[in-house]
């Protein structure tokens, strides 16, 4: 840990986990002033480096690193993020993250990096294989199924590659963050209660589905549920929630049913238009409503990005491709690191063979969410305490 | 009447009888509700009131969702046609000659045929004779050729050529690619009839070639 390892390279350390980049750096030179061998130093120094966008002195401090130690993980996330960020150097950046696949072979980020670095060279058969490797390791893999829907549409159009962009967009926790905004409820660290505890008022029972529903135990959310709308059956909000929860088990038409109830007693029920919404767009035949639907949330929670991006989604749908590039955009202006609205814009860019932007939105999306993730402290923090 | 059209769809659902609600729907129809609104006006009233049933407790949630099973088994009759009508509007698309980039020929064929265009995808490195034997054999009226490198939008003028020796000079050439876009002189050069730009301009251009060139009703 750190204590074991130079003062000036914690003092590094820390300052980096503040985001003090320029101090960082300076502490940084300092620690390799002491041991000019240490790895983390210059994988650290890597790091650094790479969120100043310096990418030549990213690629050389991990070099350095890899150099001293070729099990230095963090040293290879470093060095393979530096190479697509760079652009150009497709070759290498595919023998780096093949590396940390083998260096962690249980590293996800790796395969999908990898399959990325492929996908860049044209190597399509070599990407789509990293991409099911990683879906493998882990079937939650949101930016992984985002690649393989790029890759159906380069060789079969939008209308193939939609389904899997919104299978996508359920495996990435923002579809539901946004649900959750929309009713008022953030994670507040406590755990929901036990519905067995919850006070026998209808405002108690529903504040606790919520939180049981938020904490993804929705059998005990929809009990709770029932006991609500047992006392008042017209409650909007109840059912909204109840969409909400059957959308959840893939139930569609018991969802639309709900939403649609919640909607015909109060046309203002967010949560159901949302629910609404995305029943709508699993109907091939209902884009065209699942557009309305999705404009008018995008309007009603105009600072929020994922309505826009839902917008988009279906704007691709009806195949106005240079709408969705603009509610894209607008989801991206409100949140830079929406992997989804990355992901989206690159498809959108795609149908009007601008590849290279294309190939640069997905690269952001790469370097904004392996920063969500924080892979590379994680890699840091592990590797750091394995020497 | 619409509201007993509606209710008697919803009353379909839960006594689980699809033949009822399609013929509910098929007599609301008879009626001269249009498809495209169908959704709207019957279906959507009908799901609300079982979402309504469920929440007052009328039916339970096996019967909710055997109803569900039921409005899933009708959906087909209410909503709109998932892929858009038939054009009758036949078109070849093809890479050039020794020209092996695939993907924004994909994507622009795939948008065309969801558009309702007959596609002929003649796949990459497709020589000039090729495009017009085609052309012979399905009476295609357009072709587009794709061309992302010099040497070969170049060559496209090949394919004009082509057509006007055997005297097709009423197919209609449409090219695309990065050269194209990057100097629109060029198509003119090769004469072609236009530049296609991506998918979205794709149909754009079809269309309008539809409606003023073979005098089809493209929209």
């Amino acid at each position: 840990m750190a204590e074991e390892r130079t003062g000036q390279l914690a003092f590094a350390e820390d300052l980096a986990r503040q985001g003090q980049v320029a101090p960082a750096v300076e502490a940084c030179y300092h620690a390799l002033r002491v041991d000019a061998d240490d790895p983390l130093a210059h994988c650290l120094l890597a790091e650094l480096m790479l969120s100043g966008d310096f990418y030549d002195e990213a690629i050389h401090a991990a070099s350095r690193a890899i150099e001293i130690d070729p099990g230095c993980a963090p040293a290879y996330l470093a060095l393979g993020l530096a190479y697509d960020r760079r652009g150009g150097m497709w070759d290498q950046s595919i023998l780096v993250w093949h590396e940390l696949a083998e260096v962690v072979p249980d590293l996800v980020t790796a395969h999908v990096q990898l399959g990325e670095a492929f996908g860049a060279a044209a190597f399509e058969e070599d990407a789509i294989a990293a991409w099911r490797r990683a879906l493998e390791l882990d079937p939650g893999e949101a930016r992984a199924m985002y690649n393989l829907a790029v890759a159906a549409l380069k060789r079969e159009g939008v209308a193939t590659a939609l389904p899997g962009f919104r299978k996508a967009g359920e495996l990435d926790p923002t579809q539901d963050d946004l649900f959750f905004a929309l009713a008022g409820v953030y994670d507040d660290g406590e755990p929901a209660p036990d519905p067995a505890d919850v006070p026998a008022d209808r405002a108690s029972r529903l504040a606790a589905a919520y939180a049981l529903a938020f904490e993804e135990d929705f059998f005990s959310a929809a009990d709770l549920l029932r006991l609500v709308l047992d006392e008042g059956a017209d409650d909007a909000e109840a059912l909204g929630l109840a969409a909400y929860l059957y959308l959840k088990q893939e139930a569609v038409n018991e969802a639309m049913a709900c939403a649609l109830r919640s909607l015909t007693i109060s046309a203002r029920t967010p949560t159901a238009v949302y629910c609404l919404g995305v029943a709508f767009s699993k109907r091939p035949g209902l884009a065209r409503h699942a557009a309305r639907v999705f404009s008018a949330l995008a309007k009603a929670v105009s600072d929020h990005p994922i309505p826009h991006v839902l917008y988009a989604e279906s704007l691709l749908a009806l195949q106005r491709y240079s709408a969705a590039q603009q509610s894209y955009r607008t989801a991206i202006a409100l949140d830079p690191a929406c992997v989804r609205a990355r992901f989206g814009l690159a498809a959108a860019l795609l149908t009007e063979g601008r590849h290279a932007e294309a190939d640069w939105e997905i690269r952001r999306a790469a370097y904004h969410d392996t920063r969500r993730q924080g892979l590379f402290w994680a890699l840091y923090d592990e590797y750091a305490e394995g020497r | 009447m619409a509201d007993d059209a509606a209710s008697r769809l919803y009353q379909a659902f839960v006594s689980q009888d699809p033949a009822a609600a399609i013929s509910v729907i098929e007599e609301v129809r008879a009626g001269g509700v249009d498809q495209g609104v169908l959704f709207d006006s019957l279906f959507a009233p009908a799901m609300a009131m079982l979402g309504g049933a469920w929440a007052g407790g009328v039916i339970d949630e096996y019967a909710f969702t055997q109803a569900a099973v039921v409005a899933e088994q009708v959906t087909s009759f209410v909503t709109p046609p998932a892929t858009a009508t038939d054009t009758g509007i036949t078109i070849l698309i093809g890479a050039m000659h020794r020209d092996h980039h695939a993907i924004d020929k994909n994507i622009v064929a795939a948008a065309l045929k969801e558009a309702g265009h007959r596609i002929i995808d003649l796949g990459v490195d497709v020589r000039p004779a090729d495009f017009l034997d085609r052309a012979e054999e399905t009476g295609a009226r357009i072709a587009i050729v794709s061309a992302q490198m010099m040497s070969t939008a170049r060559a496209v003028g090949r394919v004009r050529e082509m057509f006007a020796a055997s005297g097709r000079d009423d197919l209609i050439l449409l090219v695309s690619g990065g050269p194209f876009a990057a100097d629109p002189a060029l198509a003119r050069e090769i004469g072609a009839n236009g530049v296609i730009k991506g998918a979205e301009s794709a149909i754009r251009l079809v269309d309008r070639v539809a409606r003023e060139r073979l005098g089809t009703g493209g929209d």
